[in-house]
């Protein structure tokens, strides 16, 4: 090569190499998940993949702690400033205006990807009839054991309690010295209500009416004998942990994961963040449906949806990763280590998915299951402020607890119709 | 005698004289850049924060609704027990943080040994970050696996794990005492400093007349310190109202609203209510709160700089 030919290779490329990096844009993405440890390994390689096959677009992720994700998000929306790609609370976030309809987007793909969604799953991501966001993975709760400390109480592993009666049975057999049978979650974050609605539903009982104007915890006499035989485990029985009004996701699975606590219910994710904190753990638990005093009782379905924010300058990049994401490879990827549920109905033969016998078991037990959150623009702030505030109050004076949740109703009937 | 030869030099004008007037916008135009920056980051935000108030925030959409924020706000019972807990937090810490310091700064100002050893030891909370203290003090508060559980039951003090901040009591007495251990040695500094402007002779006076250690604190330290005191307080007050990390982190203002300051009860409408209109009118009440605190500090001030004149 001569050496104007190598000078003009030089320029060439030094020319090419700015205008190139001018083009690539940037696209934010946001989850209240890319903080936890098990997650970090694969989002790292998605996004590096990714962007070695799009080079024209840099992912960049927003790492922020669960408690300030949605605080953060509403701060930036506000501002016009949010990240492209987020997983939010999505009726409510929809309902503010705070993210894009994704219709357009969605229409445009072949029928062979939009068939991997059931419609019933697609209209967990819509409000008024658009589409805000494309499922991702799910969680269903179920009741997971500590096999360990269930035979130390000579209890059988292979006939776990399927009523509440047997359920007590149980947790005053696994209660001990420092040791109790559960935890009743009653911290300030939603997961307290996701336990809460699990055992008024698996009492035949209702926390809404059917077009969610009214709230019912105390009108329904099956929900409030729900709520006061939870809380009641604490309250009155003495078999769950101390403590429950500081007690949430992060807390229940550390006192499962030290054998502080025999039982927990929770979803198929709670399994790696148990092993996480306690590797010795691994192998020796079990799921089963939670005790119900209904045949046939509903579970929780919690979904997790990648919606694009209102304010994203570049939806079509922000799509181009939404659907890279949802590639089975990840999906899998996901299930396995970090123990999120796919939401694809197209994965569920996948070999390495059956091969996990806990997850093949909460995916029989989601299969009667209520999605989450509730399709209420309200829902965000009932969820954590005033079911939460109920939950405590009532632990905090239980011999209160008709009034406290005869309060609840009239107050969350009020902001459902408001 | 240089003042004399500048007046000499330069003949005397008027500030009406145009060599003046241009001198003066002069001055205005070297403090541009600095009131430019803070008619950026105060005024133009507190005026946003009045006009939010007056508006009913929905996402991105606003409407105006002129005072009907306050309103609701007002008839609200969540804001009048807000104002209870904060009035019983600011109380309690300021009462304590001035107690406190004043204690620890009389020790200090007798130590001779380690002296400057033990005032760096005993800036330490006030130095450390607040979200970092409040998350340290969140884990050695923890029920199951917290120092303090572990030590008290060693001891046995208790008999069982304490939920420190699962019940209102606790809960309030723990996040107090975690403001007190970061706001005294703010105080313990200025009364330090305080403690040595007071002459010495004062003190020897008084030794000669066989003043006891009490007598001469009663008649001596205390009114040598008390402008001190007093400005320290409002200061100390206008500080503790309007903190929100440590309750933020240790309680988010739970268990059932027994910590709930105004400015959580502010964070947790806006953030969590996702009500931005309300949030902003308890912005404005919480700020009319600061402004009356921070009038008495203005008076306090020019009163003791008058005192001082005299």
């Amino acid at each position: 090569m001569s050496r104007n030919a190598l000078l003009a290779a030089v320029a060439v490329i030094a020319l090419a190499g700015p205008a190139a990096a001018q083009n690539r844009v940037t696209i934010q993405w946001q989850t209240p998940n890319l903080t936890e440890a098990q997650y970090e390994p694969i989002w790292k390689q998605t996004i590096a993949e990714f962007e070695a096959a799009n080079p024209d677009v840099k992912v960049e992720p927003i790492l922020v702690a669960r408690r300030d994700h949605w605080t953060k998000f509403v701060a930036s929306a506000q501002a016009r400033q949010a990240p492209c790609i987020v997983a939010v609370d999505l009726t409510t976030a929809a309902a503010e205006g705070y993210l894009r309809p994704m219709d357009d987007l969605w229409a445009k793909e072949p029928a062979s990807f939009r068939d991997a969604w059931a419609p019933e799953m697609l209209s967990a991501a819509k409000w008024e009839g658009k589409l805000y966001g494309l499922p991702n993975w799910g969680g269903t709760y179920a009741e997971v054991y500590n096999r360990e400390l269930v035979e130390k109480a000579g209890l059988d592993p292979k006939n776990p309690p399927k009523t509440w009666d047997e359920y007590l049975r149980w947790s005053k057999a696994l209660t001990g010295p420092d040791r109790w049978a559960t935890s009743i979650l009653g911290g300030k974050t939603d997961t307290t209500t996701r336990v809460l609605l699990t055992w008024i539903w698996g009492n035949g009982g209702e926390a809404f009416n059917a077009d969610m104007t009214e709230a019912t915890f105390a009108k329904n006499p099956k929900s409030l004998e729900a709520i006061k035989f939870y809380l009641g485990l604490f309250t009155k029985e003495g078999v769950a942990s101390p403590a429950p009004t500081t007690t949430n996701y992060l807390e229940q699975t550390v006192l499962f994961a030290q054998g502080k606590i025999a039982t927990m219910r929770n979803a198929y994710w709670s399994i790696a963040k148990v092993i996480g904190d306690n590797p010795a753990i691994e192998g020796k638990m079990f799921v089963a449906p939670m005790p119900s005093n209904i045949p046939n009782a509903p579970t929780l379905a919690s979904v997790s949806a990648h919606s694009i924010s209102q304010s994203c300058r570049y939806p079509e990049q922000a799509w181009r990763f939404i659907k890279f994401d949802m590639d089975k490879k990840w999906a899998i990827e996901r299930a396995v280590k970090a123990n999120w549920m796919p939401l694809r109905r197209d994965l569920v033969n996948e070999p390495e998915l059956k091969a996990d016998p806990m997850l093949a078991e909460f995916v029989r037990i989601g299969a009667n299951a209520r999605s989450y959150p509730l399709p209420h623009p309200a829902w965000a702030d009932i969820a954590v402020n005033d079911i939460v505030d109920a939950v405590q109050k009532a632990l905090l004076e239980p011999a209160r607890t008709d009034e406290i949740f005869r309060d609840l109703d009239a107050r969350v009937t009020r902001k459902l119709r408001q | 005698m240089s003042n004399t030869t500048t007046t000499t030099n330069t003949p005397a004008r008027s500030w009406t004289g145009r060599g003046l007037a241009r001198e003066r916008w002069h001055g205005y135009l070297f403090l541009a850049p600095t009131l430019l920056f803070l008619a950026a980051v105060i005024v133009l935000p507190l005026f946003h924060a009045f006009w939010t108030s007056f508006q009913r925030i929905r996402g991105l959409n606003s409407t105006f609704i002129g005072f009907a924020n306050y309103v609701r706000v007002l008839e609200d019972e969540a804001f009048w027990h807000s104002l209870r807990v904060s009035l019983a937090f600011v109380s309690v810490s300021v009462v304590a943080h001035v107690l406190l310091g004043l204690l620890l700064a009389l020790a200090l100002n007798k130590i001779t040994f380690a002296r400057t050893a033990l005032r760096v030891l005993f800036l330490t909370p006030w130095m450390v970050a607040a979200a970092v203290g409040a998350t340290i003090w969140l884990w050695l508060l923890e029920p199951q696996f917290g120092v303090l559980n572990y030590i008290l039951l060693s001891v046995g003090i208790i008999s069982a794990p304490v939920a420190w901040l699962g019940t209102p009591g606790t809960a309030f007495a723990a996040v107090t005492t975690v403001e007190i251990w970061r706001g005294v040695p703010f105080i313990m500094l200025l009364t330090l400093a305080g403690l040595q402007t007071i002459p010495a002779e004062q003190y020897e006076a008084a030794e000669i007349d066989g003043a006891t250690s009490w007598q001469k604190f009663r008649h001596i330290t205390l009114p040598n310190l008390k402008y001190l005191l007093v400005v320290a307080s409002t200061l100390d007050i206008i500080n503790v109202v309007r903190h929100y990390d440590i309750i933020g982190i240790m309680t988010g203002g739970g268990p059932a609203g027994a910590t709930e300051v105004l400015p959580a009860l502010l964070y947790n409408t806006a953030f969590r209510a996702n009500r931005f209109g309300e949030a902003a009118a308890i912005g404005v009440l919480l700020l009319s709160m600061v402004l009356i605190f921070a009038a008495m500090y203005l008076r306090i001030t020019r009163v003791g700089q008058e005192d001082d004149r005299r």
